[in-house]
């Protein structure tokens, strides 16, 4: 059963491992971070490819806005899916309810699917709700922190969805919007793979369509949501004490202090 | 009608306690942004014994839903029945918990009414007449700010510790049962089955905590960390990767979709410090880190930093101990 995927790449502030001096007042020193390709999005991306593999079908991957550091549509086209479309949108103050009208609008351009696939992001800067906003505009079925796919059929999707105190068993009717969640194990099979250096080739200079917003008949009718500032948390200041194992009076010494 | 809506989750334990903290939190802004009134939405099976409880922890009034298509927390069916809630009993504000199901069903009914949404708030503040959403962002560095300039209804999601619940009490307010009506349309995904674990422990209110990781290596490993914990009084936690290899019960699980602790000691064997478990143990107020891989993410919060197996290191505290 051939099964088509449309995949949403989104490029995203990197926010591990940050060094201080991320916000300064009220802004965001935009210098002192760097962006990557949103990770889960990849996790989505992963999981349409190997569907095609497994089964065949098409993938597409849409992405919204201008490249800034990471071109996350010409990285899906190293790693071998069959078109990309970016949607350009009228305005760069976009917020997430804006970029799920943009997407649901480019999804029905392109016609009949069978899956969306998206990433639910990880807490701390990255967005978590476009998935369902634009399974909402599109009326069609969602499920949200997928942690892997169990059964593809005809006309529904079984997942295993991650729930606070274990995991559910989702079906959900074809077509429809699955939000990834994967917690990735060593040797997983569901590892993202890497570019590959013939597509990075054939690929660098491929042509890469944009919709805007007028061809896909949105009208925007301004943020609802809106960034009204940073808030610069102090660092709570940790001096960490080195303790060698080796030392059983260090050891001693540390639990002493603690308790 | 409510200014603010609450929507509270619960389940065979009763109502979530992180469902309370939001209701606290409504209570707080109540009289700030233009609103006096909090409501609270109570969906599913038991619906009406449950909003009885709410009414009991400070909610004016307690919306009670109940029909057939609810009996299983899905989706569609449950943004349906909030949106036929709303469109009933309007409201500015709608708070969910930022669980697994706030975070579905929330996003969902903000497309389908097109309203504004933020998730994951730490905070809600109100200057009197407008709402700030403080999002804890970039490496927990800096919130960020989010206002709702469309003016319409904001739904957000509010993580734990957004406030503190509110005991039991008398309670003025009043339940009302609401009646909805879910078409078939609406029932098209299905719970195929759910498993999940009946919590037995409070890791919440534990003092002490011993979380083991992917580390450990083996559930019998885990022996480790018991002795050292019966040492301490304490009590086990874990990492995903260390539940879902099925070492540790779910229960026991800490972080983004685990519980949040706040111990006066966590000590982190044989664990790497990824974001998502990271923002359970933050308030820790102190850390022991052991690990053997000197630059793991775990060191940059600890307190004690101890480079080693833990094989060795976790017998030697124990010896410490007797
Ligand atoms: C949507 C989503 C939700 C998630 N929710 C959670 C959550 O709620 N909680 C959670 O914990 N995770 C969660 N995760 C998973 C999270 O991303 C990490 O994968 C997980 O926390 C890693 O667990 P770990 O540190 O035990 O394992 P690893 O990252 O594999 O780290 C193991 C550590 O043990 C050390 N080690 C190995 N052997 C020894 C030894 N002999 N002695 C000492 N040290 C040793 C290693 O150096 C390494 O640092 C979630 C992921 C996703 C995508
Ligand atoms: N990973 C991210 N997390 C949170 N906000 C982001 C992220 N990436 C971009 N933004 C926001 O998107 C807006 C536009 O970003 P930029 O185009 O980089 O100026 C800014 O308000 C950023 O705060």
């Amino acid at each position: 059963m051939a099964c088509n995927s449309i995949v949403i790449a989104r490029e995203v502030w990197d926010t591990r491992d940050l060094l201080p001096g991320v916000v300064s007042g009220n802004a965001l020193n935009e210098g002192a971070l760097s962006k990557r390709f949103e990770p889960e999005d990849l996790n989505a991306l992963e999981m349409a490819l190997q569907i095609k593999d497994k089964q065949g079908g098409k993938v597409t991957v849409l992405s919204v806005g201008a490249v800034r550091d990471v071109d996350v549509l010409r990285e899906a086209l190293f790693r071998g899916v069959d078109e990309v479309v970016r949607v350009v949108p009228p305005t760069n103050e976009l917020d997430t309810a804006g970029q799920a009208a943009l997407l649901a609008a480019a999804i029905r351009k392109l016609g009949t699917f069978d899956l969306v696939l998206v990433g639910v992001s990880v807490p701390e800067g990255e967005n978590s709700l476009l998935g369902a906003e634009v399974a909402a505009r599109l009326g069609v079925d969602q499920i949200t922190y997928v942690d892997s796919l169990v059964e593809l059929g005809a006309d529904s999707a079984l997942c295993k969805r991650e729930i606070e105190m274990g995991s559910e068993f989702i079906r959900a009717k074809l077509p429809a919007v699955l939000v990834m969640g994967v917690y990735l194990l060593t040797d997983d099979p569901r590892t993202p793979r890497s570019a590959k250096a013939m597509l990075k080739l054939k690929m660098k200079k491929a042509p890469i369509p944009e919709w805007t917003a007028a061809e896909l008949g949105v009208e925007l009718s301004g943020a609802k949501i809106v960034v009204a500032g940073f808030e610069a948390i102090p660092r709570r200041q940790i001096d960490t004490k080195d303790v060698d194992p080796e030392s059983g009076a260090a050891l001693k010494a540390m639990l002493d202090e603690v308790l | 009608m409510a200014d603010i809506l609450v929507y509270i989750e619960h389940d065979a334990d009763g109502i979530t306690d992180l469902s309370l903290q939001c209701l606290a939190k409504a209570r707080q802004l109540a009289g700030c942004c233009g609103g006096k009134t909090v409501g609270a939405a109570v969906l599913g099976a038991d619906a009406e014994k449950v909003a009885a409880e709410v009414i009991a922890r400070g909610a004016d009034v307690a919306f009670a839903v109940e029909d057939a298509a609810l009996a299983d927390y899905l989706p569609k069916p449950y943004a349906a029945a909030l949106a036929q809630l709303l469109e009933q009993q309007p409201a500015r504000l709608l708070i969910l918990p930022a669980s697994t199901v706030g975070n579905d069903v929330g996003p969902l009914l903000a497309g389908r009414l097109d309203a504004g949404c933020v998730v994951d708030c730490s905070d809600i503040a109100c200057d009197g007449t407008v709402c700030t959403f403080k999002r804890l962002d970039f490496d927990a560095q800096a919130y960020t700010l989010y206002r709702n300039a469309g003016g319409g209804l904001a739904i957000v999601t509010c993580k734990d510790g957004i406030a503190e619940a509110a005991a039991a009490g008398a309670g003025g307010g009043e339940a009302v049962s609401v009646t909805v009506a879910i078409g078939a349309e609406e029932q098209s995904t299905t719970l195929d089955r759910r498993e999940v674990a009946r919590k037995t422990v409070n890791l919440k209110d534990a003092k002490v905590i011993i979380g083991g990781g992917a580390g450990v290596g083996n559930a019998a490993n885990f022996q480790l960390l018991e002795q050292l914990a019966s040492k301490l009084n304490a009590e086990i936690g874990a990492t995903r990767a260390a539940v879902d290899a099925g070492w540790v019960s779910h229960e026991r699980q800490i972080g983004q979709t685990g519980v949040t602790v706040r111990p006066d000691l966590y000590i982190a064997v044989g664990i790497s410090g990824a974001v998502q478990h990271v923002v359970g143990i933050r308030d820790a107020k102190q850390i022991i880190a052991i690990n053997n891989d000197p630059s793991a993410p775990i060191y940059k919060m600890a307190h004690y930093k101890i480079v080693g197996d833990l094989n060795s290191v976790v017998p030697k505290l124990v010896d410490l101990l007797s």
